[in-house]
């Protein structure tokens, strides 16, 4: 260990990494070269949304009227409390209170079924009315020829988000689990700090999606 | 420059209050019904300005290493590559592709 010029040896520090702090630097620039092709993957979906939304704008003037704003709204607010606990949780594993770490990330992952609830209950209630995405479109209600086009982007759009909220439950399970063994403190936290920036981003994704989707006049 | 910054409550708390007070802007606005092409410009405006405040002080962009900044920046020019290119051919057709 000859060049190994840290002070602190962390039982989690990898021996072809300097440092901790070289380390925790390393997963963090890593994270975000992930968020890029996570951004553009999402980009691609965004860019037919607006492709579809200049064609055929009196299309999602009249389909918004079927989303319920209300809950489009209380999701938006319950991820935004989400993101909010995940920073206190890295805010409590740099101050080394340990059991707020682990209250912190019980709550976002409260948070983050709450949102899947009523993610459920809201495609549910449009299965119900025969809202399927593209050529399974079996409702009338909607007067345009091309119904369907919104609802496969908006099934798509929430889809895709949804499974990486589900995704970010399962990390948060994990992360609680290792916070109950005491694994994060202020010398080690890295993958808080990594599953909360991935968090962050589901939570910008949503901010857009619910104006596009939910509050179209 | 600091990797490891560390947030004040004050902070976290007043960015959260900030997200959830835009929310219910974007809610409110979206009711009063403006004319075209306005609504969906502040409604994207109200949105963007939430997602910076996300990434600046929730993501730590604002003190963190200018790397990770950039790579989040070049990420969103990409997207706005992608979208205008696509957009010069699909707002100029005299037909919309038959059958989508």
């Amino acid at each position: 260990m000859a060049n190994h010029s840290s002070s602190t040896h962390s039982k989690f520090l990898q021996h072809h990494f300097v440092d901790a702090e070289q380390q925790f630097d390393s997963a963090k620039m890593g994270m975000w070269v992930f968020l890029v092709t996570e951004i553009l993957f999402f980009g691609g979906l965004f860019a037919a949304y607006i492709v579809y939304r200049l064609w055929y704008p009196e299309l999602f003037t009249l389909a918004s009227e079927e989303l319920n704003t209300l809950w489009g709204g209380v999701n938006t607010v319950v991820l935004i409390g989400s993101s909010l606990t995940v920073a206190m949780a890295i805010k409590s594993a740099q101050l080394n209170q340990k059991k707020n770490i682990a209250i912190n990330l019980g709550i976002t992952l409260a948070l983050a079924a709450v949102f899947m609830v009523i993610k459920y209950f809201e495609w549910t209630h449009k299965f119900h009315l025969g809202i399927f995405p593209g050529e399974f479109y079996a409702f009338e209600g909607i007067d345009h020829p091309k119904a369907n086009v919104f609802f496969s982007l908006y099934y798509l759009m929430t889809g895709l988000h949804g499974i990486h909220v589900v995704i970010g439950i399962g990390l948060m399970i994990w992360l609680l689990l290792r916070s109950m063994k005491g694994h994060f403190d202020s010398e080690y936290y890295t993958p808080v700090e990594i599953t909360g920036l991935y968090w962050h981003l589901v939570d910008i994704i949503w901010i857009f999606l619910f104006p596009l989707f939910y509050l179209i006049d | 420059m600091s990797g490891h910054h560390i947030s004040s409550d004050k902070t976290l708390l007043g960015v959260a209050g900030a997200l959830f007070i835009l929310t219910v802007l974007t809610v409110g606005v979206h009711y009063v019904h403006i004319p075209d092409p306005w609504s969906i410009i502040v409604a994207m405006g109200i949105a963007i300005f939430k997602a910076t405040l996300v990434a600046l002080f929730f993501m730590n962009l604002y003190w963190d290493d200018r790397f990770n900044l950039m790579l989040f920046l070049a990420s969103i020019a990409f997207f706005i590559l992608l979208v205008g290119l696509t957009l010069l051919d699909t707002l100029f057709r005299t037909d919309v592709v038959p059958g989508f």
